[in-house]
């Protein structure tokens, strides 16, 4: 996987974060990292280093797939590299191989599969799995064998790449199986399913599974407890970067104890995406208070991870929020925009992150200045004088900052308001007599 | 020992004590107990001193016959030829006295059987055991011995017998002895079963000699009264008139080597023998041995002899004994690893027979030999640092005595290569323990010295081990890279050990890292360690050794110009004031409570080699100077707002502060204090030109790398923080300042100052804001409270504070059933005034948000600041 970054390449690729990922990821999912890779390859082809490159990926792509089973299209891909028209007989041969052990599988849990949509026999299940399986055995003739046939069936189709059956495979596995192993993996296995079909609901909910499994299961082993932590960091960033419904549930998953501190000792690139989702968070959080703690987080951890990770874009919350050097912010949050773009899970987020990170310099330039003037406002904006004017009375409208702009002077005259002392006493005050009367009444019991 | 030992076996459960006492066995025989010394003694001296009473034992002479017969039969066959008459009859008569003491102990011990005291019984046994090894010649006992031993054996059970049947129980002293004294017998009955067999086959037989004979009773209280009081002195003569004697008449052939070294060390331990004599035996022994065995048998026995005469008392071994030793140790372990088929190794099964040698036997590998390198190895690596200890570390003597680390650090490195090569041969069950020691030794070694030394040391000892051998846990490819040595040394023992030595090696690797500038490494290492928590449960050393690393880090991050970090971390070692003490270089003078003599030899005995220092003059240089770059804004800030709750950082520097700020005259800075002291006058008044001059011209910083750059660095700070300082100390004088002003002030770039600024504005610890137009700072007005103000804040703050208190008092004093409904009624209420969530963290976190709003704006912003920069 290291080869799709050679050296003293332009600045973004030296931020990929590929080849850190893919130890993480599954080897289905890292297909469409290098998928993408690829397609990032096409808009200038006429290069020569990048057909060199590009024949690396579909060097990597082979080297990835040659363990699975859609023999097809490792097949193809064994053509491309070695320029043959045919694909060697082996694959033709594996191929057929293949098939007959789906046959064999579709037919040891035909029944057990063809019960299970029955609706009578649905019916009689209950929560308890050791009793299912007592009642199917008795009533079905199902042993333990056919349940777990499932399970290496599942295995089998989401090797052949067709997901959405394994994903049902599994699900019926876990519902009979008391193997706690295997169940386990089974639940692995469905997230890497439904991240895969792209069913993000599905993946959310096994998400949250996975995530139990780890607390519960495997609390007396930290080492093991700490990698599968990584895996799911790593597997989570599909979800959070493709739907906004993950978005919330995800950051709290990922601003959890254990979990940033998994961040933070195994895998510090993540903090890229963290940043990222953070940042491009607001405005979209329902509550303001739980993005402001975010993102406090995120400045608290940029920072003390700066001498272990650093890329452009924690360098410019560094800038920002750290340094309060505005002009070098700006300088990073070109090169971190150039670096969005060629990342697979921030590409359709480039605009949006360039969006907030400026409404953020803004807020933080207001709070400390009195007086800026518009023309400089504007070129620290990156925009012309009347798109920045336009710009800054919409913030001004949306953020309800206590600002004016003096058109005549061209400037935007800040107004900050001390923070009144009567005020400040009634804050401190304020809970007090609650607070004494369930006292007192605490004690009158 | 063996008391001690046999006083705790008791409680413990009969079998595992028996267990316990088997493997106690040799050290006891080996090792007596000063008192049983001191009985032996007396009882000899009692036989120089009463010469007169000669008549009265040669009445016993010609009353037993036989025993005197067989006395001088002994005598001739296992002494040399040579020993005149004279001595003859004087030792003859002396062996009676024996005898009659023999016999009246046993006529204690019969007495205390007749009345079932076991504890008399007990203390008359082994009284009795240790005269009958004097009288013993030739591995026979006399028949008196035997027959008592079978009778308290007969007389043991019957009672251990009644005891089982009769419900009622013997008082605690009684049972002691008795389970003493059946330990012993059990032990000793071994050795002289078939005796005691034949004794019990025919014991008129056995015994033929006389029984009516019972010396008086009366007679061995008073010499064991009159010994007693001698027993003070030291009373060399006969013990050395006996070796010298032996030693005279020793031929030195090869054959008598191992019976040598039994008698040598049957004497080792007891006060009368001469080491001394015994040592240049042994030398002349070790020229006549052929072959591996004798040497090693030799070598360790000469080894151990030479630490005998560095312990007791807290001076350190002699130095030429000391190199004599360490030469041996090398010999050893290069005898070791020419013969591969003798290997030394704990637990081996003791070689019994004198006459021959131990061949190989059929089936196996290796002459087991039983000893332990890895405990001499640490006995020779102490008695180093002992002498270390003692010798001023500011002569030549120290030096030269330092030098003879290399060699030891080679001895250490060559047995390791032996635990190594033991450790291979899969069939040893070497334990992972001594190899463990060894490698935490070579790590105690290296851990504290720059790479370049450790290199130095490392390709020394390579030279010195034959180009064949490697070793596997550091192999000699890996040798040149000291960080590397460190972190194999580590990690191995990470793998292979636990408790304190992991967190000891743990400590060794921060360490380090932390010399070697580090520090994020070091930093985290030291906290994911998690030491901090539980370093209070270790011994003292390893406290020694985390506040040492602690010390350490905080100099790395000082280095690295992490001046908060650096404050932080040293503030545990340098804040308490007793840097000396907690780091175990030099003894504190206690002012207010006295130290017992026997803390204070403790206290000496934990102290650090010279060359092990931190200097701690550097050390409180770096201290102060980050205080003062912490504190100098901060006592700005809160100079400004007089109602802010004073919060210190270090008390130590706020002390010295108002010590000098209360002098009237000050002259100029002669030490290190003194400069760090008027460049914090400097500093606060805004002059960083000067302040930072005087931190300049402190001499020490000298000592650290990089000196330059680390003055530079400093400046760097000190013109930072003037700034900050001046900001804070001149802004409710000014309506707005220009940047550019600021800049040519503090000759700073004006975007810095700008940074530094808006930092600033933005932690709310100054009330401005900056206009971008005019490139100025614009100071709100009206941001200064009033006293009534200010009284006010004060006033709602302490009122939320009582509130809480209130709040947390109920909660603890009713955390019974009252404290559900009370909580239950907290949370209902929570939504509306903050209130108090469940538990105590709750109502914290319940309670915050209001009042932290207030406090960040004053406190909370000047410690953020402080963190954040």
């Amino acid at each position: 996987m290291a080869s799709t970054t050679p050296n003293g390449a332009p600045s973004p690729a030296d931020y990929d974060l590929l080849p850190k990922l893919a130890p993480h990821l599954d080897r289905h999912m890292i297909f469409p990292l290098l998928e993408f890779a690829n397609g990032q390859l096409l808009d200038d082809e006429e290069n020569i280093t990048d057909e060199k490159k590009a024949r690396e990926i579909t060097q990597a792509k082979f080297a990835l797939l040659k363990k699975t089973d859609m023999t097809d299209y490792v097949a193809n891909l064994y053509c491309e590299l070695q320029g043959l028209k045919e694909p060697p007989i082996e694959y033709a041969e594996r191929k057929q191989k293949v098939f007959s052990q789906l046959e064999k599988f579709e037919q040891q849990t035909g029944k057990i599969t063809e019960l299970l949509e029955r609706d009578d026999v649905v019916n009689n299940l209950r929560s308890d799995k050791v009793a299912n399986l007592e009642f199917l055995k008795k009533d079905h003739d199902v042993t333990i064998d056919m349940v777990n046939a499932l399970y290496d069936y599942g295995n089998l189709q989401y090797s052949c790449g067709s997901y959405g059956d394994a994903s049902e495979l599994l699900y019926r596995f876990r519902v009979l199986s008391t193997d706690n192993d295997k169940v386990s993996y089974a639940t692995w296995g469905r997230l890497a399913c439904e991240i895969l079909t792209t069913n993000w609901d599905m993946a959310l909910e096994e998400l949250q599974k996975v995530r139990e499994l780890i607390d519960t299961k495997l609390q007396a082993n930290p080492l093991a407890q700490l990698q599968h932590r990584t895996s799911l960091i790593h597997w989570a960033l599909f979800p959070l970067f493709n739907t906004d419904k993950a978005r919330e549930p995800v950051l709290e998953l990922f601003f959890s104890a254990p979990f940033i501190n998994t961040i933070q000792t195994n895998c510090p690139w993540i903090l890229r995406y963290l940043t990222v989702a953070v940042i491009t968070n607001r405005g979209r959080a329902k509550n303001v208070g739980i993005q402001q703690k975010q993102m406090k987080d995120i400045v608290r951890i940029v920072k003390q991870e700066a001498y272990e990770y650093q890329d452009p874009i924690t360098k410019f919350v560094h800038a920002l929020c750290i340094d309060f050097d505005f002009e070098e912010a700006q300088n990073q949050l070109v090169v971190a925009e150039e670096v969005l773009r060629s990342d697979f899970f921030l590409l359709a987020h480039a605009d949006d992150f360039v969006d907030s990170a400026r409404h953020l310099i803004f807020e933080s330039y207001c709070k400390i200045h009195a007086r800026i003037s518009l023309k400089d406002l504007s070129a620290r904006l990156g925009l012309n004088a009347d798109d920045a004017e336009k710009w800054i009375v919409n913030l001004i409208r949306d953020t309800r900052l206590d600002a004016k702009i003096d058109y005549k002077e061209g400037t935007v005259v800040m107004n900050h308001p001390p923070s009144s002392v009567y005020q400040q006493v009634i804050e401190r005050t304020k809970g007090g007599f609650f607070r004494t009367q369930v006292l007192s009444a605490a004690v009158a019991r | 020992m063996s008391r001690f030992f046999r006083g705790g076996d008791d409680s413990s459960s009969e079998s595992s004590s028996d267990e316990e006492d088997l493997s106690l066995s040799e050290e006891e025989n080996e090792a007596p107990t000063k008192a049983q010394q001191a009985e032996d003694e007396s009882s000899d001296d009692f036989d120089d001193d009463e010469e007169e009473s000669e008549e009265e034992s040669s009445d016993d002479d010609e009353s037993k016959p036989k025993g005197l017969s067989r006395f001088l039969l002994d005598q001739e066959s296992s002494e040399s030829e040579e020993s005149d008459v004279e001595a003859t009859t004087k030792v003859k008569s002396a062996k009676d006295k024996r005898h009659d003491e023999l016999e009246a102990t046993i006529t204690g011990i019969q007495n205390g059987q007749k009345i079932n005291d076991w504890h008399l019984i007990s203390n008359e046994f082994d009284k009795l055991n240790r005269q009958v090894v004097k009288l013993q010649d030739g591995g026979k006992a006399p028949k008196e011995y035997v027959k008592c031993l079978a009778q308290l054996e007969d007389f043991m059970n019957e009672t251990l017998a009644k005891q089982k049947v009769t419900p009622k129980k013997m008082n605690a002293t009684n049972t002691r002895g008795l389970n003493a004294v059946r330990q012993r017998i059990k032990k000793i009955s071994k050795d002289y079963q078939d005796q005691i067999d034949a004794y019990r086959k025919d014991s008129d037989a056995f015994m033929e000699s006389d029984e009516e004979e019972i010396p008086v009773p009366k007679k061995v209280t008073k010499v064991k009264f009159e010994a007693f009081t001698m027993a003070e002195e030291d009373e060399d003569a006969a013990g050395f008139e006996t070796v010298g004697k032996g030693g005279k008449a020793l031929q030195f052939t090869p054959e008598s080597i191992l019976k040598h070294l039994r008698t040598i060390l049957e004497s080792r331990g007891k006060k009368n023998t001469d080491r001394q004599e015994q040592i240049t035996i042994m030398e002349k022994l070790f020229k006549v041995a052929e072959t591996p065995y004798q040497k090693i048998r030799v070598l360790m026995t000469l080894v151990s002899a030479r630490f005998d005469l560095g312990s007791g008392g807290a001076a350190s071994m002699p130095l030429e004994h000391w190199k004599a030793a360490e030469k041996e140790l090398g010999t050893l372990l290069q005898i070791l690893e020419v013969s591969k088929d003798h290997i030394v190794i704990e637990g081996a099964e003791e070689w019994e027979d004198d006459e021959k040698a131990p061949v190989l036997e059929e089936g196996q590998k290796h002459i087991r030999i039983p000893g332990s390198i890895v405990s001499y190895i640490e006995r020779l690596d102490d008695e180093l640092t002992r002498s270390l200890q003692a010798i001023d570390p500011h002569t030549s003597e120290y030096i030269e005595r330092l030098t003879d680390e290399g060699t030891l650090y080679n001895i250490i490195f060559q047995g390791l290569l032996y635990y190594e090569a033991l450790q291979k041969g899969a069939s040893l069950e070497v334990p992972q323990e001594s190899l463990n020691r060894i490698i935490q030794r070579r790590l105690d070694h290296v851990y504290y010295k720059p790479a370049q030394v450790v290199k130095i040391l490392e390709e020394n000892s390579w030279k010195a081990v034959p180009s064949t051998l490697d070793s596997r846990i550091t192999p000699r490819s890996q040798s040149g890279e000291a960080i590397q040595l460190i972190n194999t040394l580590c990690s191995y023992l990470f793998e292979n050990s636990e408790g304190i030595i992991r967190a000891r090696a743990m400590l060794c690797q921060i360490y380090f890292l932390a010399l070697h500038d580090e520090y994020y490494q070091a930093r985290d290492m030291m906290l994911t360690s998690h030491l901090q928590e539980n370093i209070a449960n270790f011994d003292v050393t390893s406290q020694i050794l985390y506040n040492r690393t602690l010390v350490q880090v905080g100099l790395c991050a000082f280095r690295k110009g992490l001046v908060y970090d650096a404050q932080n971390t040293l503030q545990e070692i340098c804040g308490s004031g007793r840097q000396k003490e907690l780091l175990a270089q030099g003894v504190m003078i206690q002012r207010f409570h006295q130290v017992t003599p026997e803390q204070e030899r403790l206290e000496k005995q934990r102290q650090l080699p010279f060359h092990m220092h931190i200097n701690l003059e550097l050390l409180e240089c770096v201290y102060l100077t980050c205080s003062m770059l912490l504190e100098i804004p901060l006592l700005a800030q809160t100079g400004s707002s007089p109602d802010v709750k004073k919060r210190v950082i270090s008390k130590t520097y706020r002390r010295m502060l108002e010590y000098h700020e209360r002098q009237i005259f000050t002259g100029p800075p002669e030490n290190t204090r003194d400069h760090v002291m008027q460049a914090s006058k400097a500093l606060a008044a805004g002059e960083w030109k000067k302040a930072t001059h005087f931190i300049h011209s402190i001499k020490i910083w000298d000592l650290m790398p990089n000196t330059e750059s680390i003055k530079t660095m400093l400046a760097k700070q000190i013109q930072e923080e003037g700034l900050r300082t001046y900001l804070f100390t001149y802004a409710p004088f000014y309506d707005t300042l220009a940047v550019e002003t600021l800049s040519g002030m503090f000759e700073l770039d004006s975007r810095k100052v700008s940074a530094v600024v808006s930092k600033m504005i933005s932690h709310e610890e100054l009330a401005a804001a900056l206009d971008q137009v005019t490139e100025t700072v614009i100071f709100r007005k009206g941001v200064e409270l009033s006293r009534l103000q200010s009284l006010a804040l004060t006033l709602s703050d302490k009122a939320s504070a009582l509130i809480e208190t209130n709040e947390r008092t109920l909660e603890h004093r009713t955390q019974g059933s009252a404290n559900a409904f009370s909580r239950k009624d907290g949370r209902g209420g929570g939504q509306r005034g903050g209130g108090r969530g469940g538990g105590r963290g709750g109502a914290r976190t319940g309670g915050g948000p209001p009042r932290q709003a207030g406090g960040t704006q004053f406190t909370g912003g000047a410690l953020g600041a402080a963190v954040r920069g």
